[in-house]
C-alpha cells in the first residue's frame, strides 16, 4: 500500500513539474510532426506506397521520441541532484521507478495523441481503435524497458549515446508486433489479434522484470 | 552505544583514493565538524555516513546497525543535506516538502512546521526555482529534517546562508547526533564539540575522543 | 602463468587439428561444394557464443543475488569471449550466405537475433567501461546481461512469427552423414575448449586488475573498530 502511495506521489510530482514548465511534451510533439514531414520528403510518400511506408515511419518517429522522453525523465533528476534525495528516503526503489515510469508513459501518450491524428491528416492513415491499442500496448513495455535503462545511464558518463544502444535492441519485439498490427490495419495480410496478444504478453513480462531489476539499478 | 562506528573506511574513485583507512567514532548527541581543503575527502566521507555511497572497503555501523545490510532501515533515522540542494525547481517550496512527506510516510502537518522552522512560510507557495540560493538551502535543510532524524549529516550547511544562519543551524542540530563538513573554522568551533581534520583522504587528527591515523 | 600459456597453446593446437579434419578428412558437400565447410566453425562458434552468454546471464544473476565477485568476473570474461565468438559466427555466416543465398545478409530470425545478441553484449562491455568500477559496474552489467539473455529468444520468436528463411537444424533431424557429423562434433568440442580457455585467461586478467586498488571493493562485515 505504501508502495502505491509512493509511486503515485512520484508520478504526480513529475506530471505537475511538466505541466508547470512544459519543457518536454510540446518539444516532443513538434519533433514527431517534423519527423513526418522529413519522412514525406525522404520517402516521397504517395497514396500508392503509403501503406508500405507509413507504419515504419510511425514506429521510427515514436521510438526516437520515446528515447528522448525516457532519457529526460531520469537525466533531469540526476542533474538536479534529486535522484539521490529520493533514494535516501528509504522509499522502495521499485516504487520510485514505477512512479517515474508511469509519468513518462503518460507524457509519451500525450505525444502520441498528436502523432496519430497527424498521421491521419498527412498520410490518410485510418484512425482506429486497433491502431491506438497497438501503439499504447507497445508504449507500456517500451516505457518499462526505456525507463530502466534511462535510470541506469543517468548515473553513467556518455548517457545520451548509451541509452539508444542499450534500449533499441530490447525494443525490437515491441516494434515487430506493433508494426505487424499497424500494417495489417493498413491493409496487409494477417490478423492483428495475435499481434495485440503478443504485445500484452511482452508487456507483462517486461513490466515484471523491470520492477524486479529496479532496485539493482537505482540503489547504490 | 556510539552513534557511528567507522573502521578503516576506504574509498577509491577509479584509481584515485578519496579516503584511506578512516576510523571515526561519534557518540550519541555529539556534534562533529569535519574540516579540510577542497578534495580532502569530506563529501565522500559524509556521503558514506549518509548511506548514499558504499565504501570500497571498511566497516560502518550506525546506531548498532550494519550500514550495508540495514541501509533502508537506517535511512529512516538519517537526515542528509547534500552539497547540491536538490530541490524541484518547478514545484513550490511547500510542494517540495509535501513530496518528501509522501516518500517518507510522514504526516503532512510537518510541512507547515518545517517551513516555519526555517522561516520560509512567506515563500511557501513560490516555485523553488525562483527562490534565492540561500532560501533553497533552507528548503534543503527543512527536507533533511522533515522526518525528525536522529543522525544528521550536513555537507557545508552554511553555504550561501546569511547572518541568521548560525542560529538556525544551532536549532537544527539541537540534541541530534551531527556530522557536518565546513570550511569555516569559526563555525566548526562554535557548532562542533570536536573537529576532525581530513587531508588527502586521511584523518590528520585533533579533537579529544579521536580514533585515528596511520 | 605457464599453466595459462599451456592451456592457450593446447586450445590453438586443437583448433588447428579441427581445421585439418575439416579440410582433409571430410567429404565435400554435393550440393553446396567446399563452401559448406564453413558450417562446422560457424555453428560451433555460435553454440560456444550462446554458452558464453549463458554464463554471463547466470553469473550476473548470482552476482545480484550474492554479490559474489567470482560470479561477476566470470560474467565479464564470458561476455568478452561471447562477443568475439559472435563476431566470428556472423562473419563466417555472411561468407557462407553470399554464394549460397546470393546475399551477405537477410533479415530472418536467426540472423536478426544473433545480430541483436552481438549489439546487446557489445553494450554490456560499454556499460562496464562507463560505469564506476566496482559495485555499480557489476550491477548495471548484470542487469544488461540478464535482460539481453531474456530478450534474444523473444526477438527470435517475434521474427519467426513474422517471417524466416534460415536453414533449419540439420543435427537433430539426422540429415548429416556420419563423417560430417563427426567433424562437426569434433570442431564443436574444440571450439568449446577454446572458449573455456579464453574465459579462463580473461578471468585471470580481470582478477589481477581487481587486485589493484581501483577495482577492489570488499566490504567487510562491519565489526567493531579495534582501536
Amino acid at each position: 500500500m505504501r508502495h502505491v502511495t509512493i509511486a503515485l506521489a512520484v508520478a504526480r510530482k513529475d506530471l505537475l513539474s511538466e505541466w508547470r514548465s512544459r519543457e518536454l511534451v510540446p518539444a516532443l510533439a513538434q519533433f514527431l510532426v517534423l519527423a513526418l514531414v522529413i519522412a514525406n520528403f525522404g520517402f516521397s510518400i504517395n497514396s500508392d506506397n503509403a501503406q508500405a511506408i507509413v507504419p515504419g515511419v510511425l514506429w521510427l518517429a515514436l521510438v526516437f521520441a520515446a528515447l528522448v522522453g525516457f532519457g529526460r525523465a531520469f537525466a533531469a533528476e540526476k542533474e538536479q541532484a534529486t535522484l539521490e534525495a529520493m533514494l535516501l528516503t528509504s522509499a522502495a526503489p521499485a516504487a520510485i521507478f514505477a512512479g517515474k515510469a508511469i509519468a513518462a508513459t503518460l507524457l509519451l501518450v500525450l505525444c502520441e495523441a498528436v502523432l496519430l491524428p497527424a498521421l491521419a491528416l498527412f498520410f490518410g492513415t485510418p484512425l482506429t481503435f486497433v491502431l491506438a491499442a497497438a501503439v499504447l500496448l507497445a508504449t507500456i513495455g517500451m516505457a518499462a524497458l526505456g525507463c530502466l535503462f534511462a535510470a541506469m545511464v543517468a548515473q553513467l558518463r556518455a548517457r545520451e549515446v548509451l541509452l539508444p544502444l542499450l534500449t533499441l535492441p530490447l525494443w525490437i519485439p515491441f516494434i515487430v508486433a506493433g508494426g505487424q498490427a499497424v500494417q495489417v490495419m493498413m491493409g496487409a495480410e494477417g490478423t492483428f489479434d495475435q499481434a495485440l496478444r503478443l504485445l500484452i504478453a511482452f508487456d507483462i513480462l517486461f513490466v515484471v522484470l523491470t520492477s524486479l531489476a529496479a532496485r539493482f539499478v537505482l540503489d547504490e | 552505544m556510539s552513534a557511528i562506528l567507522a573502521a578503516g573506511i576506504t574509498h577509491w574513485f577509479g584509481s584515485e583514493p578519496a579516503l584511506e583507512g578512516v576510523d571515526l567514532v561519534v557518540e550519541r548527541g555529539e556534534h562533529v565538524a569535519v574540516l579540510g581543503e577542497n578534495g580532502a575527502g569530506k563529501t565522500t566521507l559524509l556521503r558514506i555516513l549518509a548511506t548514499a555511497l558504499e565504501p570500497s572497503a571498511g566497516g560502518l555501523e550506525i546506531f548498532g546497525l550494519n550500514a550495508h545490510r540495514e541501509k533502508r532501515r537506517l535511512r529512516t533515522r538519517i537526515g542528509y543535506l547534500p552539497h547540491q540542494t536538490g530541490v524541484y525547481p518547478a514545484l513550490t517550496a511547500a510542494e517540495n516538502l509535501k513530496f518528501f512527506c509522501d516518500l517518507r510516510g510522514v504526516d503532512k502537518a510537518r510541512v507547515a512546521e518545517m517551513l516555519d522552522f526555517t522561516s520560509l512560510t512567506h515563500v511557501a507557495h513560490r516555485r523553488a526555482g525562483e527562490l534565492s540560493r540561500g532560501m533553497q538551502q533552507r528548503l534543503a535543510i527543512a527536507r533533511a529534517i522533515i522526518h525528525d532524524p536522529l543522525l544528521l549529516i550536513l555537507d557545508e550547511p552554511d553555504a550561501s546562508l546569511d547572518a541568521g544562519a548560525h542560529e538556525l543551524l544551532e536549532r537544527v542540530m539541537g540534541k541530534r547526533t551531527v556530522v557536518f563538513a565546513t570550511h569555516d573554522q569559526a563555525l566548526a568551533t562554535r557548532l562542533g564539540q570536536r573537529t576532525v581534520q581530513l587531508r588527502r583522504g586521511h584523518v590528520m587528527g585533533t579533537g579529544s575522543r579521536l580514533h585515528v591515523v596511520r | 602463468m605457464t599453466r595459462y600459456l599451456l592451456a592457450a597453446a593446447g586450445a590453438v593446437a586443437l583448433m588447428l587439428i579441427a581445421a585439418v579434419v575439416i579440410f582433409f578428412f571430410t567429404p565435400t558437400d554435393a550440393l553446396q561444394g567446399p563452401v559448406q565447410r564453413i558450417f562446422y566453425v560457424h555453428v560451433s562458434s555460435a553454440i560456444a557464443a550462446f554458452a558464453s552468454f549463458l554464463v554471463v546471464a547466470i553469473g550476473g544473476a548470482i552476482y545480484l543475488w550474492r554479490e559474489s565477485m567470482v560470479a561477476d568476473r566470470l560474467a565479464r570474461s564470458a561476455a568478452l569471449t561471447g562477443v568475439v565468438l559472435t563476431t566470428v559466427t556472423l562473419v563466417m555466416g555472411m561468407m557462407w550466405a553470399k554464394p549460397i543465398w546470393g546475399a551477405f545478409w537477410t533479415w530472418d530470425a536467426r540472423l536478426t537475433s544473433t545480430l541483436v545478441l552481438w549489439i546487446i553484449y557489445a553494450g554490456y562491455l560499454l556499460v562496464r567501461r562507463l560505469a564506476v568500477p566496482g559495485r555499480q559496474a557489476a550491477r548495471f552489467a548484470a542487469v544488461v546481461g540478464i535482460f539481453g539473455f531474456v530478450d534474444v529468444p523473444i526477438v527470435y520468436f517475434s521474427v519467426t512469427w513474422w517471417r524466416t528463411q534460415h536453414p533449419g537444424p540439420v543435427i537433430a533431424t539426422d540429415a548429416l552423414p556420419p563423417e560430417m557429423l563427426f567433424t562437426f562434433l569434433f570442431t564443436m568440442a574444440c571450439t568449446l575448449v577454446l572458449a573455456g580457455v579464453m574465459i579462463a585467461v580473461r578471468y585471470r586478467i580481470e582478477a589481477l586488475q581487481d587486485a589493484q586498488p581501483q577495482g577492489h571493493f570488499v566490504l567487510q562485515a562491519a565489526g567493531r573498530p579495534t582501536t
